[in-house]
């Protein structure tokens, strides 16, 4: 189902200073479909989960799920948390120790006035799918963190939300754990066709895990879009800053091919780069490519588009690639290269960036 | 090589020290019970050592007991359960509603640690005694009867006020584990579709359960212990509980009998350490409770609603009951020859006879002096001795720190007027008997926890790299305590040297086994008073007792401030 989020404004007050979580923040998420909410800490991603749980209200705006408006400041209209019909996976799991796994999971359809054999029938299922038959008896406190956070999944979907709520629920397991839970949980929403809303701050994850990617800072929405998208064809300074790495290039623009490129002059010579279409030759613009960009040209493979020289200043090993940072006319650049292309310190070496990994930013009136 | 620096060689100095340090703990604690234990089993103060179970047979065939200990059960399981009801109550209201004037209202449930229980006691007398208390007289006209129609000198008058008076230990108990509640718990069952009051009652209180349970325990062991309200309010009821019937057995009649009380506090003695035990067993099995907490949210707030004013209602009640009208029935009164009510009639009779009664009374003016010294001599030795420990309880691990822990803990649970009659047994001897020493030694031996506890939270905050750099630097191990630790735990000192103070001010029960002649204090003057009806008296020597403990309280803050202006 359908969440949608129209001008929402929440302040935060202390002695000192305001800070506006959410500025007319407006959204409309898709259908069984996940969408996340990615930026750094501060940035109002959790605000705006919380409000559309109703766990904080909101000082202005509209909040709908499907059709149903469950909070507007203008129509007076606040539902709590409890009659909105949503499921929310927590980042500390919220597994309530005083309980069983089956008391745990059970509990929100007990508040629901299920009968109590569909209750259990349910529970199973759902303890299935979660991969946790058999532990319905456990106390909560007696399970690993990878089984909590099952527990905590188990218990939002039980009641079949319209749609569920993710906080930052892999940020408690260890990185090698994260990433295998990622994929597992990316198969498992998408198999059942969840809608849901997922808030994390670390972009690796959000790239890897969502449909949709909205990229937040200052309470705003700055840009949204596929991770592909996102990763490649922003043309927001700080999303592509936030999202990955990337070289930034002062470069000045001498034709453009009325298509979707331009040639600009740099001070790593002429580069071919994407554009976007309001670009004008002799404009004064920024360029960047990602670090993972940049390839190393072999002796005899030269001769191309978007080629320069370049002189390694320093090359750290990381074990999934070298990090190498050389210098050109006077600009620094940082490159990730693949295990086949060390390079040494003081190396003369040249370098490529293909014309459609380099883009120039939206020129800022 | 010099003899010191051989010393020095042999034995570390803090080993030394340490030892030295658990000698002088366990002299203070296990000192009196070991006494206790023994003179129970003598013929008398002067005949210690000749073995009898004499004291015993007496002691518990006295047909008069069963009634005495099923009183002490009501007694104590009542006021315990009343004081955790409350306790959990404010702490809940305080920690997770928006209700009005939230931070002065933390402080609302510490007052009885402040206010001598004696004029507690008195204060509550005086409004609600059955022939004359002034709240009574006022509902006989509202009401048009000629009796009543409150009687304080009743058990549920006693619950009532030590409920009240241990509130603090609950309070204290309870908040805490409010403020490290894990919110996402709560906010899990509100989105599992719980309405605010379904998830207190299923996962909020049932979560607390550890924390309510324990500090139901600590006021089971604190109203075991108590004596201002028991005596005060149940002696003119004929309510007798155990440390009352004790304290009857030592303070009535031509030959004061310590080995029967001796006798009978070891079962008092007994219980408590019992209960301390099982406290300190279930303290630490709630920890299996602690979860993976998520990232500090400020604690969501519970909106009452409209019913805010309703509870802030019930709170400034609260208030009053425990501070504005005890403190005014005592300003009142002590202007009075006897209790009237307010009014044109009270305004005839008013003088400043009590005042001068009292300021011209020998015993009175002396026992002031005597609980000022005491105060401020066992404050300051007291906290000297707890710095110590507390960093030793803090820095150091190994079986001689838990037994020091232990010794201390134990401390806790020790009812002041038992352990007092153990004190008479250990100092009978010695030539400190029946002098201020006396007190003091054991106000401090009694008293300890209160030292040690907000030193061991100051110490704790001192990280170890800064004492580590001291020593890297060349400064040796008490150097580095006198340089470096204890200029940064001052204000900590400060509190603790308050607190100890406070207790000091208003010691009754350890007092009222061990002042003689020469060495009264003021809370044992109080009584004295109160036992023979010289309310007004009660209430002027009261009034100065306060102003002690305030003035000692300013001092300190002054001297605070003083402090944070140096650094």
């Amino acid at each position: 189902m359908r969440v949608s989020v129209t001008e929402l404004t929440k302040t935060f007050r202390s002695k000192h200073e305001e800070v506006k979580a959410l500025d007319r923040v407006s959204l409309i998420t898709p259908p069984r479909k996940i969408l996340t909410l990615l930026g750094p800490s501060g940035c109002g991603k959790t605000s705006l989960l919380r409000c559309i749980a109703g766990l904080e209200n909101p000082d202005r705006g509209e909040i709908a799920v499907g059709d149903e408006v469950v909070w507007s400041k203008a129509r007076g209209i606040a539902f709590p948390p409890e009659r909105r019909g949503l499921g929310m996976v927590f980042q500390s799991y919220a597994i309530w120790p005083h309980m069983t796994v089956l008391d745990n999971v059970a509990y929100p359809l007990r508040l629901r006035r299920v009968p109590r054999p569909e209750i259990m029938r349910r529970v199973k299922a759902v303890l299935d799918m979660v991969q946790l038959e058999g532990l319905e008896n456990r106390p909560a406190t007696k399970l690993s963190g990878g089984q909590q956070q099952r527990v905590a999944l188990a218990r939002a979907l039980v009641a079949e939300p319209k749609v569920i709520l993710f906080d930052e629920p892999l940020s408690n397991l260890d990185a090698k754990l994260r990433e295998s839970t990622r994929q597992e949980l990316r198969a498992f929403i998408t198999s059942l066709g969840l809608s849901s809303i997922y808030v994390t701050h670390d972009r690796v994850e959000a790239l890897a895990i969502s449909d949709e990617v909205a990229v937040m800072h200052r309470g705003a929405i700055v840009e949204r879009g596929t991770p592909t998208e996102l990763y490649f064809q922003s043309d927001n300074p700080f999303v592509v800053d936030f999202i990955g790495r990337a070289n930034f290039v002062q470069a000045k623009v001498v034709s453009h091919d009325g298509d979707a490129f331009v040639v600009a002059d740099t001070r790593l010579g002429r580069l071919k780069a994407a554009a976007p279409a309001e670009v004008t030759p002799r404009q004064e613009v920024t360029m960047y490519f990602r670090t993972e960009s940049v390839e190393l040209v072999r002796s005899g493979e030269g001769g191309g588009l978007n080629e320069f020289d370049a002189r390694v200043k320093a090359s750290l090993f990381t074990g999934e690639a070298y990090e190498v940072r050389v210098e050109v006319n006077g600009v620094e650049i940082l490159a990730k290269l693949g295990l086949g292309d060390r390079v040494t310190e003081g190396e003369q070496v040249r370098l490529r960036v293909r014309p459609e990994w380099c883009r120039v930013l939206r020129p800022q009136s | 090589m010099n003899a010191r620096g051989w010393l020095r060689g042999a034995v570390p100095p803090r080993t030394l020290f340490v030892a030295a340090l658990i000698l002088v703990v366990a002299s203070l604690t296990v000192g009196p019970v070991v006494m206790l234990l023994l003179g129970s089993f003598s013929r008398g103060l002067g005949a210690l050592g000749t073995f009898t179970l004499a004291k015993y047979i007496a002691a518990y065939s006295d047909p008069s007991l069963p009634r005495v200990l099923l009183n002490t059960v009501l007694f104590t399981l009542g006021s315990a359960l009343f004081s955790t009801v409350l306790g959990t109550f404010l702490a809940y209201l305080s920690v997770r509603t928006n209700i009005p004037l939230k931070r002065a209202f933390s402080i609302l449930p510490l007052i009885p640690m402040m206010f001598p229980h004696v004029l507690f006691a008195a204060a509550w007398i005086i409004l609600l005694n059955p022939t004359n208390g002034i709240l009574n007289q006022w509902l006989r006209v509202l009401l048009g009867t000629s009796w009543g129609p409150l009687n304080i000198y009743s058990l549920g008058g006693m619950i009532f006020l030590e409920g009240l008076l241990d509130l603090p230990v609950t309070f204290m108990v309870i908040s805490p584990a409010l403020y490290s509640f894990d919110i996402s718990l709560e906010e899990a069952s509100r989105v599992s579709g719980a309405s605010n009051v379904r998830t207190l009652m299923k996962i909020t209180l049932p979560m607390l359960r550890p924390a309510i349970l324990a500090a139901f325990m600590l006021a089971v062991i604190r109203s075991l212990a108590a004596f201002a309200v028991p005596q005060m309010i149940g002696i003119p009821g004929r309510i007798q509980v155990l440390t009352t019937y004790v304290y009857r057995v030592i303070s009535v009649g031509w030959s004061p009998d310590y080995g029967r009380a001796a006798a009978l506090g070891v079962i008092v003695l007994v219980s408590a350490i019992s209960l301390i035990l099982l406290y300190r067993y279930l303290t630490s099995a709630s920890e299996r409770f602690v979860t993976v907490t998520g990232k500090g949210f400020r604690p969501t707030v519970v909106n009452l609603g409209r019913l805010r004013y309703l509870f802030f209602g019930i709170v400034a009640v609260l208030f009053c009951v425990l501070i504005v009208i005890p403190a005014l029935t005592l300003g009142y009164m002590s202007f009075l020859p006897y209790t009237v009510m307010p009014g044109s009639r009270a305004l005839t009779l008013f003088s400043l006879a009590n005042w001068n009664a009292v300021l011209q009374d020998r015993i009175a003016i002396r026992s002031i002096g005597n609980t000022a010294l005491l105060a401020v001599g066992g404050a300051t030795l007291g906290v000297l001795l707890s710095v110590f420990i507390a960093y030793v309880l803090v820095k150091t691990k190994g079986r001689a720190t838990s037994l020091l822990d232990s010794l201390v803990f134990l401390s806790f649970s020790f009812p002041g007027l038992i352990i007092g009659v153990g004190f008479m047994w250990f100092l009978i001897r010695t030539p400190i008997y029946a002098t201020l020493w006396a007190l003091l030694v054991a106000y401090i031996g009694t008293y300890l926890p209160y030292g040690v506890r907000p030193l061991t939270s100051a110490f704790i905050q001192v990280h170890h790299d800064l004492e580590d750099s001291s020593r890297v630097c060349g400064a040796g191990f008490l150097g580095t305590l006198r340089r470096v630790t204890v200029p940064l735990i001052a204000p900590g000192v400060l509190s603790a040297w308050v607190l100890m103070a406070a207790m000091f001010v208003r010691e009754l029960s350890v007092s009222a086994v061990l002042a003689r002649p020469g060495s009264e204090v003021l809370s044992v003057q109080i009584m004295r008073y109160a036992y023979d009806g010289l309310w007004g008296r009660v209430s002027a020597l009261g009034i100065l007792m306060i102003g002690l403990s305030a003035s000692l309280v300013i001092v300190a803050n002054i001297v605070k401030g003083r402090l944070s202006s140096v650094n």
